[in-house]
């Protein structure tokens, strides 16, 4: 008895250096590269065509000003375009997507099954495949370099819509809404003073999520946007691969890459909880 | 008298609710109607007739009918048909990626789940290996080029390491371009999965494992036997979704080779086909290759979806009954 | 039903907001009195870099109450181009502020545009060709009927530029005259490279470095009368000749402007030949011009084995402009205002379109580049071989076809795949960018 007991001490610790080595590789595995990246983003060019450093060096501010400064690739701007576009998007995407759930928890109507099978049909299907009938649409519109086409669109997000319909299976009683009723308010205002704030919390992971994905979208944008003065970040970023830019100094591409993923990054450092939580929560019931 | 009217007029009004549904559910499909459905009826009308510019010129739309897809899956002389290659290559690279990506997120969801290891530290390793997944995938390629390429970081090192000379070059190999791509699409999706994977085996209930235990089953018949067939639902949902991401696979390729899927096209996928195709303005060409993604999309979400249910079909009816008697 | 109209107006609401934030930059001209004067309060520049930016920045100054919009994409993989074709079909419909005033096109496609009505004739803005102009650069910018649709500010003539330590080392002597006699023939420059390479140097840098001298010296047209594409002797012997170079390790499997490439141009490289015109110096030597790692005054010029042309920046003037008097205004600027061609020679390292300053600075014993040569009068180089340059066998499919071959071929030559596979690949591409040329069955 006491030495099974022994056998099993000595394989549990043995499974515990196994389990924590694998999760220390993944770890150093996913920091690596953007660690390198960071150290690079303080190097300048002539330091970058020497190799490879695992300490920073002292021309981070130098980088961040001809990245900030650059006029090609305007930056700032872009950033800011993004932000309005992933913001508006992200408002527009939760709060209809809110809204579709709702409809379709709440009431009875005829025709209620096909519309959530049909939304659950649509979830599966990629905006690539009707890229072409959308540019088509877009440009008959007058749309083209415009953010109409990057933010509206987001109003039927099926994916969003499934999240929050299973989220107000769990926590929204029909009751609450008869309350209302009986208060006298009418459906719309007790959606939007009763029910949203219900929803506060799924609101936000999905604000959240919606955000970044508007945020790193690229496929869509290239093909709408030309005029400087509205490109986003990945547009931008993609730009830099291009053989116009091949004379950047490598320390503000290092720099203008840093400079994209920041604002997610941030996001991510200070939300990292409610992220991770917000992913499993809505995903699947099984 | 009033509160007797007041009840009337919500039960009458109860019925009438219905169009309230109707209401609140009008944008999204009024949204959905405008910018997919016509789009997508657009998309597959467009892929029936010879469409496109030549610089400033327009030719057609002149009808051919399925004209399009006969040149879409026309063999070359030496019997090349590009578009089964960019089809393989798409499989190819997501099967490299995704392969990594479930077998880590299973082992680590048993991990991080697993009372007897009681890993310490777990929200740092969940924040961790779930960072890439919201990185922009066009700055991650940029970054995986410029250190990569042949004048980056990476390449001088392994120089004056002396494991390569200056004539390497990681894009000029198939396996190297590859697997760079599979590697950034496994660190971007692997910490989802496994958190998503986590959350469904903490869903499953602990006395199954406890008395599993006490059966004398060990680790890996419990892995097989319990955890995995009670998982099956939630692993298709992954695999389909992370499937229908693979499709669309465009951001990490197109940038890491600059739209060129070198070497030999051997990393073009195809939505960088499609890509190609919207760009040049050939609208006949972009619209069969739109129909044939699509195709591809809803056949593979089918099969898996079938194929997997059908599968564990079995342990699932057990648990059944076992939970039935239970509560008896 | 009320509830109904309150959504809708909801929604509404949200769009109108979303589209008032997301276009900022158009409100200036409809709060402004507009008084529909002759000429507009907007000028829009398409451009793929920011070259011209940067001159027209310092040289020309904008009238009051214009407000000047960039429109710049990369010229890259032909993005320029379709977003330009994309506004010029749209030129009609649009409104006057959003019209395309002015764009640039460059050697390789300009022909596309001249002729075409989406460019109009500068007699029609009152513009005359100077006759300080060479000739080659009216040729590009004329249709076939004759009227001429824009100008150059730059005149491109090319040559052979050449790290001075180097040639040293493998020559024996980095004199201009002495160079230039060593390597003034294809099989000279050969002989010269192999010497170079037994030195452990490379003789160029890019496999695709001499292709302009072959390209632009071609007989015939990329594209025939019947849109066949055919292959020009020229660019059969280029690619000879860097199968060459690349067999016996006298070049680099880099493309023309990778950065393996312009590394070799730090105090560092080990290459001794670049091919350029005047532009290549601000466009691709900035490492060869780094304070820390760079080689100023390490570098001279010759005409070297084969004279050509290489690139050139046309302004255009886009029918449908409200702006006619300003473009005038840029035109002159940049090919008549002697001040500006001087400037652009002595600050901006530029061959002006101007003969009369380009002989001045020629002629001129005081006169030598330092920015980036060792003194040496470099416009005195360029001014003998710019005489000579003749526009011919141009089509509107050059750039696209010329980057595509070399895309498609580098992968040859990095020994990825084998030289038919890589020939297949070019004419793929060809079909899938133009689907109206034909391509030789393989």
């Amino acid at each position: 008895m006491k030495e099974a007991s022994i056998r099993g001490k000595i394989q549990l610790t043995l499974l515990r250096i196994i389990a924590y080595t694998i999760l220390v590789f993944l770890t150093i595995l996913c920091l690596f590269f953007f660690y390198l990246m960071i150290i690079n983003a303080t190097r300048s060019n002539a330091q970058l065509a020497t190799g490879f450093t695992l300490l920073p060096k002292g021309n981070f501010f130098v980088n961040l000003k001809n990245a900030w400064n650059d006029t090609s690739i305007n930056i700032p701007r872009g950033m800011l375009n993004s932000l309005i576009i992933a913001l508006s998007s992200a408002v527009i995407t939760t709060y209809f997507s809110a809204l579709t759930a709702y409809g379709v928890h709440v009431y009875e109507f005829k025709g209620k099954k096909l519309v959530f099978t049909f939304i659950m049909a649509i979830m599966m299907i990629p905006s690539q495949v009707s890229a072409l009938g959308f540019l088509q649409l877009m440009n008959k519109w007058n749309l083209t370099n415009n953010y109409i086409p990057l933010i509206v669109p987001g109003i039927a997000a099926p994916v969003v819509f499934f999240y929050m319909k299973q989220y107000m299976e769990s926590v929204l009683p029909l009751e609450v809404i008869d309350a209302a009723r009986v208060d006298g308010s009418n459906e719309f205002r007790t959606f939007n003073t009763i029910v949203l704030p219900m929803l506060k919390p799924a609101i936000a992971v999905q604000m959240i999520f919606s955000f970044v994905s508007s945020w790193n979208n690229y496929f869509i944008p290239a093909l709408l946007l030309d005029k400087a003065e509205l490109k986003t970040v990945p547009i931008m970023i993609a730009q830099l691969r291009s053989a116009d830019y091949s004379k950047f100094d490598m320390g503000k591409v290092y720099m203008l890459i840093l400079l994209a993923i920041l604002p997610v990054l941030l996001i991510y450092i200070i939300l990292s909880k409610s992220i991770i939580k917000g992913v499993t929560a809505g995903s699947v019931k099984g | 008298m009033e509160k007797k009217s007041r009840t009337v007029k919500r039960r009458r009004s109860g019925v009438s609710y219905a169009k309230w549904g109707y209401i609140f559910i009008a944008p999204f499909f009024l949204a959905y109607f405008f910018f997919t459905l016509v789009p997508q009826f657009l998309t597959i009308y467009n892929s029936l007739f010879e469409n496109y510019r030549v610089g400033l010129t327009q030719v057609g739309p002149n009808w051919v009918g399925l004209d399009n897809y006969v040149a879409l899956f026309t063999p070359e002389a030496d019997g090349l048909v590009r578009i089964l290659k960019y089809s393989s290559n798409t499989a190819i690279l997501w099967v490299l990626g995704a392969v990594p990506q479930f077998v880590i997120a299973l082992l680590l969801a048993v991990i991080f789940t697993s009372y007897r290891l009681n890993i310490k530290g777990q929200g740092f390793f969940k924040t961790v290996i779930y960072m890439p997944n919201l990185i922009m995938a066009a700055a991650f390629s940029m970054l995986f080029y410029t250190l990569f390429s042949n004048v980056g970081p990476i390449q001088i090192m392994l120089e004056n390491a002396g494991i390569v000379d200056h004539s390497f070059d990681f894009f000029s190999f198939r396996i190297t371009v590859r697997g760079m791509i599979a590697l950034m699409n496994f660190l971007m999706w692997f910490g989802n999965t496994t958190i998503v994977l986590m959350a469904g085996i903490m869903g499953i209930d602990q006395s199954l494992f406890e008395s599993a235990t006490i059966d004398g089953a060990n680790t890996i018949q419990v892995f097989f036997r319990i955890t995995m067939p009670l998982l099956m639902p939630i692993f298709v949902y992954c695999l389909i979704t992370a499937m229908i991401g693979g499709i669309q696979m465009f951001d990490v390729p197109q940038v890491l080779t600059n739209g060129r899927g070198e070497p030999n096209e051997m990393t073009r996928t195809l939505v960088m086909y499609l890509n190609g195709y919207l760009r040049n303005k050939n609208y006949g060409m972009a619209g069969a290759i739109s129909v044939i993604i699509f195709v591809i999309t809803g056949i593979l979400g089918g099969i898996v979806y079938k194929m997997l249910s059908a599968q564990y079909k079995e342990p699932k009816r057990h648990r059944d009954r076992g939970k039935g008697g239970n509560v008896q | 039903m009320k509830k109904l109209i309150a959504i809708v107006l909801c929604v509404l609401m949200m769009v109108s907001a979303v589209a008032c934030a997301s276009k900022p930059a158009a409100t200036e001209s409809q709060t402004g009195t507009e008084t529909k004067a002759a000429q507009g309060k907007v000028f829009n520049i398409y451009a793929w870099n920011e070259e011209f930016k940067g001159f027209f920045e310092k040289y020309y100054k904008v009238p009051e109450g214009v407000t000047v919009n960039w429109i710049i994409n990369p010229s890259d993989g032909g993005v320029y181009q379709q977003k330009l074709d994309e506004a010029l079909l749209n030129q009609a419909t649009a409104a006057d502020d959003d019209k395309v005033d002015m764009f640039l096109a460059e050697a390789d496609y300009i022909g596309k545009y001249v002729n075409s009505d989406y460019t109009m004739g500068i007699d029609k803005i009152g513009y005359k060709n100077a006759d300080t102009m060479y000739e080659y650069t009216i040729k590009a910018a004329t249709d076939d009927k004759g009227v001429c649709k824009g100008v150059s500010f730059q005149c491109c003539p090319a040559a052979v530029i050449y790290r001075k330590s180097i040639a040293k080392d493998v020559l024996g002597t980095d004199v201009p005259a002495e160079v230039q006699a060593a390597i003034d023939t294809w099989d000279k420059f050969d002989a010269v490279a192999a010497k170079a390479k037994e030195k452990g140097y490379y003789m160029t840098a890019s496999f695709a470095e001499t292709f302009r001298t072959f390209s632009n010296n071609c007989t015939m047209p990329w594209v025939d009368a019947n849109n066949n594409i055919q292959f020009d002797p020229m660019i059969t012997a280029w690619i000879d000749q860097t199968d060459k170079y690349i067999q016996n390790g006298y070049t680099l499997t880099a493309g023309v402007w990778d950065q393996e490439k312009t590394n070799e141009m730090f105090k560092t490289g080990k290459t001794m030949c670049f091919f350029g015109p005047a532009w290549y110096y601000n466009f691709c030597m900035t490492n060869a011009m780094d304070p820390e790692n760079g080689c100023v005054g390490d570098w001279s010029i010759v005409k070297g084995p084969q004279a050509y042309f290489w690139g050139g920046t046309w302004l255009l003037a886009a029918t449908g402009s409200d702006n006619t008097e300003m473009l005038k205004d840029i035109f002159e600027t940049f090919t008549i205002n002697e001040e500006v061609c001087e400037n652009l020679v002595k600050n901006e390292n530029q061959y002006p379109n101007n003969t009369k300053i380009a002989e001045k600075f020629a002629n001129d014993p005081t006169y030598g580049n330092t920015a980036i040569l060792d003194g040496q009068n470099d416009i005195a180089v360029f001014a003998e071989l710019a005489k000579d340059i003749k526009w011919e066998n141009h089509t509107n499919y050059d750039q696209l076809l010329n980057e595509g071959l070399q895309n498609k071929l580098q992968e040859y030559f990095k020994g990825n795949v084998d030289k038919d596979t890589a020939m297949k690949n070019f004419y793929n591409y060809v079909k899938e960018t133009y689907a109206n040329l034909n391509v030789p069955q393989a």
